[in-house]
């Protein structure tokens, strides 16, 4: 268990992956929301999807996890397993420390009535319905769905090769299509856009993390075999 | 004593090549161990199998009595320094050994201090901006600051240069004295190691061609030095492995020991014997195996 553990200090020795660029982007991406809120004239409130920018870095961090902290931790003489938990721990607790940053800025926008020019980044009323709590999971669930996305993708990338991972990516592209094309045929978009308003954020939210749990699985599966 | 790793039966097929075929060894532990061979001959594959990091397509391997497979009792006494280590992207030298202090439970800071002066290690610049013999000085200072049970280095010495490689055989024989462990040296400069290593183990194409104390790898040939007409007559009826000739003195490398009244006509005979290098003889003894199997090839057509 400790060599566990220790996994999750050998990802955070370095803070600025899992910290300090997540940060700066989240940073950087408020400060041009704000800047461009605040040129856009009139007084109603303004929201943007400014917020989702660190989402995408640890989308990035997933798939560095697995091409270059994995060969490392091999050399380190760490178990799969070991590596595999470790990561997820930390990718975890990256996540959470995202869903609190996302808290602070939601606070900060109410307390400063959208930074003074009515602008939200984070305040975004439909993921904040079922209040701070529920607003943490969400960002919560996206940030760690983002990083195992990047994870397992990069995994099935090095065991099987680029065209496997295309013909994944384009298998999860078509049925996407296909489910389109039966809700247009079948002409169920208005029930469906009911249906996600009544589940909330907070209900798809939680649907999500059964979907990390089901792709963690199978990112396992094939990282058993992952050879650095 | 038991043997620390055994190797039954192990092949592994990649698409279109046998990296390893058949190989079967056993290894005693407590020596540094020579894994010599070609470029492709199966080192990497071998020790990879070894360490876990690379599967077998058949055959099996025990490490300590265990397979190392997802095996953290096994892994965690063994350090394998690739030549071809990656790094996490942003990560410094100083990121490295410190991941490594948290998981080799041997680990030297004060050696490691002591090798990243002599190496001249700059620290804070992150590894994938170094070059590539500070690279390999980042693999060699965790390979020997760990002091795993057993060490693993695939061909370490990487364009470091004359005066880092000495650095890194001097440290490693100091510290394999204090601290007596296994050590297996994957390399293709011989000689620069010969003088290095206790056991020889010579892999060509997939096999292991041979499995010896260095001292008696040596003892299959002998050199013989004087007037190159003295010399030629001598080794008339042997097997030559090489010659070399400066005016009329010849020096002559022929396969196969020499008794000790051999040994007594040759000097008798105003002649000088001279130690053998070690990798002439092994180049010869790897050409004279690629010749044999390929007359056996042709028998079987």
């Amino acid at each position: 268990m400790s060599r566990t553990l220790n996994v999750i200090r050998l990802q955070l020795i370095n803070k600025q992956t899992f910290i300090w660029v997540p940060l700066i982007v989240l940073a950087g991406a408020t400060l041009l929301s704000v800047l461009i809120y605040a040129m856009i004239p009139g007084g109603e409130p303004k929201y943007g999807g400014g917020g989702q920018a660190p989402l995408w870095v640890f989308f990035a961090v997933g798939m560095t996890a697995m091409t270059l902290t994995f060969p490392f931790s091999q050399a380190m003489s760490i178990t799969r397993r070991e590596f595999f938990v470790g990561t997820l721990i930390t990718a975890v607790l990256g996540s959470a420390f995202m869903g609190v940053l996302f808290l602070i800025g939601g606070a900060i926008e109410l307390l400063t009535d959208g930074y003074g020019v009515n602008g939200y980044v984070f305040h975004l009323p439909w993921l904040w319905e079922a209040g701070p709590l529920g607003a943490f999971i969400v960002y919560f669930t996206l940030a760690l769905f983002f990083f195992v996305v990047g994870f397992t993708g990069a995994t099935i990338y090095k065991s099987w090769g680029a065209v496997v991972i295309t013909v994944v990516g384009v298998a999860v592209g078509l049925s996407l299509i296909g489910i389109i094309y039966l809700i247009t045929r079948l002409e169920l978009w208005e029930q469906v856009w009911i249906g996600i308003l009544d589940f909330g954020a907070l209900g798809l939210a939680l649907w999500g993390l059964v979907a990390v749990a089901v792709l963690a699985g199978i990112s396992f599966l094939a990282f058993r075999r992952a050879k650095p | 004593m038991t043997a620390v790793i055994e190797v039954n039966n192990l092949s592994k097929h990649y698409k279109d090549k046998r990296a390893l075929d058949n190989v079967s060894l056993s290894l005693e532990g407590d020596a540094i161990y020579g894994l010599l061979g070609r470029n492709g001959a199966g080192k990497t594959t071998l020790m990879s199998i070894l360490t876990a990091q690379n599967f077998a397509t058949s055959g099996d391997v025990k490490v300590f009595g265990e397979h190392p497979y997802e095996n953290a009792r096994v892994l965690s006494r063994i350090c394998f320094v690739r030549e071809s280590q990656k790094y996490p992207d942003d990560a410094t030298p100083r990121h490295a050994f410190k991941a490594a202090s948290l998981f080799f439970t041997n680990w030297d800071q004060e050696l490691a201090e002591q090798l990243i002066k002599e190496f001249q290690l700059p620290m804070k610049q992150t590894i994938k901006k170094l070059s590539r013999g500070q690279l390999s000085a980042v693999g060699v200072i965790i390979g020997l600051a760990s002091r795993a049970d057993i060490t693993f280095f695939d061909e370490p010495y990487l364009g470091l240069d004359a005066v880092a490689r000495q650095i890194f055989y001097d440290r490693l024989l100091e510290d394999y004295s204090e601290h007596p462990r296994t050590i297996i040296l994957s390399s293709h400069l011989i000689d620069e190691v010969a003088n290095l290593i206790e056991r020889v183990i010579v892999i060509d194409d997939g096999k292991i061609l041979l499995n010896e104390e260095t001292d008696a790898v040596r003892d299959r040939a002998v050199t013989v030095v004087g007037d190159s007409a003295e010399v030629d007559a001598w080794v008339a009826s042997r097997e030559v492995l090489h010659r070399d000739q400066l005016g009329r003195v010849a020096s002559v490398t022929v396969l196969g020991a020499l008794s000790s009244e051999e040994r007594a006509q040759v000097t008798a005979s105003g002649l000088d014997l001279a130690p053998v290098s070690l990798q002439q003889l092994i180049v010869r003894l790897t050409q004279k195996a690629s010749a044999e199997s390929g007359a056996e090839n042709q028998e079987v057509r």
